[in-house]
């Protein structure tokens, strides 16, 4: 019986070891290869001191070496913590030290950003640069070269952790989404039903680790035997490579943000390529525009198109396949949940609502996290306890989403009940964006808010109140907040201004100013 | 030609703050553009040079360096 996730390659070398367990351009791991690799990398961790449960950050972008990290961090007992190698040093820092983490994994292409962090944090251990420069070091080589013979596998039991995932938090700490063996399992398990998959599979994984639709291909791929292919950066970034590379791997599964499909099929070229293979696709992370979603499916109509919508706290939660193209621009439904959740539909004093009316979405599930890395108070603000008997209560996810069940029970997204968006794929928070920037000393007020363009763009703005117009720069104000946060959290545009439209009550009116910068009043 | 595309990569779309970037500096997979960026590039080298660029022309080999960008646009 499969319950962690060291078993899932386990398995995979015993039945499969020849296949191509992963693959990235014109490289590839073997299901056997990776399996031995994972272990000589937990041998290694092991013998360096890592204990079960300990912390190992991924600092790497999309290459191959991400799967030998994933699986023989956790093949050692530790918790894998990816961190997009494009934050700024700062939160870098501030992920490393707030879960504690002595390991980090990386790739040479990343060292001038790794040197950096080590700076501030000299005691990190650090496998994936040149073992010469520094005896904390020790290269990949290294790594596969060494003998195993004394390394014995510990146990892993499902509640064990597994993942740490970072996401923003509205003070401006970015906030621990801890997820164990089993919730991850589940997912795997899940997935791999809903699209039938077998090991004939080739999965697309565009997403980067940090990211948890990569969860999909880094999991539930090789839960099956599948192949699944890691898209590396540029290839993500350009529509006509990417659908070149998705079209010549013959991929048959993708699961991706509407974005890359979007700009597929805008730049793609995909009338001449051929997607023949294609079984599924799987979009999810924010609203698909619906012509576009209908464009598509036209093009591909032997392909079956799914959305597929939840929060990383409970990784997914709602499928919604979708059997022919969206006949009108009504938004499309977030769909049903799996079979093993339940929910609730809450209005503000915790009751549930009419059938139909909109409310918060509570979920309960097996993919729910085990709570926030060292925050009880925020863990236990996020969950809905229903007390069945003293000692025995059913827990409930608050998404924070504002939904309505439809005519055929299918769950339809209103909004966020605070002020989290969704932007590009990305989660922001607004009210971490002006918590950073209310640090700025020439900063007295400020409003982030989301304005949607002509064509139905939506753009990042920030306006400030400052506390000394002549002294202060926009452009030091950008550098200001690429210091501190992630780049697609950064503003596109700051405008200053003597005084805030206000409410009856004096506090800041957000709306008013998202209505002049759309009316260019501002 | 190359003192142009830098100077726009710098100032409208670069995600850190640069003081220069080199011809042969790989563009996408050091994260100096994102997506989007990459759009946007696309249409400011079609304004400034009077080109049309193709959606199948945009790819990793003709658009990871600026030097590639350059000898791409010249062929052009």
């Amino acid at each position: 019986m499969i319950y962690n996730l060291s078993q899932i390659l386990e398995q995979s070398a015993e039945r499969f070891p020849d296949k191509e367990a992963f693959k990235c351009l014109d490289k590839a791991l073997s299901y056997a290869v990776l399996d031995e690799k994972a272990d000589q990398l937990a041998a290694f961790l092991i013998k360096s001191g890592l204990k079960k449960g300990d912390r190992v950050a991924i600092y790497m972008n999309r290459c191959l070496d991400t799967a030998i990290a994933v699986y023989g961090i956790l093949r050692a007992g530790g918790v894998f913590v990816a961190i997009n190698p494009l934050l700024p040093a700062n939160r870098s820092l501030l992920i490393i030290n707030d879960c504690g983490i002595e390991f980090i994994l990386t790739t040479v292409s990343q060292q001038t950003k790794v040197k950096e962090i080590l700076k501030e944090s000299p005691l990190l251990k650090v496998v994936g640069l040149s073992d010469e420069e520094n005896e904390n070091w020790v290269s990949w080589n290294t790594i596969f070269t060494k003998s195993m013979e004394s390394f014995k596998r510990p146990t892993i039991v499902e509640e064990d952790l597994a993942s740490i995932l970072y996401t923003s938090g509205s003070t401006g700490v970015p906030k621990g989404i801890m997820h164990s063996h089993k919730s991850l399992v589940c997912l795997a398990k899940l997935e791999a039903d809903l699209h039938h998959s077998t090991h004939l599979d080739i999965i697309g994984n565009f997403a980067p680790l940090h990211f948890d639709q990569s969860l999909f291909g880094y999991f539930s791929g090789p839960l099956v035997g599948a192949t699944t292919v890691i898209f590396p950066d540029a290839y993500v970034k350009l529509p006509a490579s990417l659908s070149m590379l998705a079209a010549k791997e013959k991929i048959t599964l993708w699961f991706s943000v509407p974005l890359i499909l979007m700009q597929v099929l805008m730049h793609g070229d995909i009338d001449n390529k051929d997607f023949s293979a294609l079984r599924y696709v799987r979009f999810g992370g924010e609203v698909f525009p619906v012509n576009q979603l209908r464009t598509l499916m036209k093009k591909w109509p032997h392909v079956k198109f799914i959305n597929s919508y939840g929060p990383s706290e409970v990784a997914r939660c709602t499928y919604n396949i979708l059997v022919e193209p969206p006949q009108t621009d009504d938004p499309i439904p977030l769909g049903t949940v799996w079979g093993n959740t339940e929910y609730k539909i809450l209005d503000e004093k915790d009751q549930e609502v009419k059938k139909g009316d909109p409310g918060e979405l509570v979920v309960r599930t097996g993919t729910r996290m085990i709570g926030y890395w060292n925050n009880k108070a925020l863990t236990e603000k996020s969950f809905f306890r229903i007390s069945q008997v003293s000692g025995y209560d059913h827990i409930y996810y608050r998404t924070g989403d504002l939904v309505r069940e439809n005519r055929k029970e299918e769950l339809m997204f209103l909004g966020r009940i605070d002020r989290q968006i969704k932007l590009r794929g990305y989660r922001i928070e607004l009210d971490e964006i002006e918590a950073v920037l209310q640090q700025n000393e020439k900063v007295n007020e400020v409003a982030v808010i989301v304005t949607t363009k002509e064509g139905g763009d939506r753009e990042l703005e920030a306006v400030i109140r400052p506390v000394d117009k002549a002294t202060i720069d926009i452009r030091e104000l950008i550098l200001f907040c690429s210091a501190h946060l992630p780049t697609y959290s950064i503003p596109q545009k700051i405008t200053l201004l003597d005084d805030f439209p206000r409410t009856g009550s004096g506090k800041i009116d957000r709306n008013a100013i998202v209505r002049q910068i759309e009316n260019n009043a501002l | 030609m190359n003192d142009k595309i830098i100077t726009y990569i710098k100032e409208e779309i670069a995600i850190m703050p640069l003081d220069s970037i080199d011809v042969h500096e790989d563009l996408l997979g050091s994260g100096i553009v994102d997506s989007l960026g990459m759009m946007k590039l696309v249409v400011f080298l079609e304004k400034e040079f009077q080109v049309k660029i193709a959606p199948e022309d945009m790819t990793v080999e003709n658009f990871d360096t600026i030097n590639h960008i350059s000898e791409y646009l010249s062929k052009k």
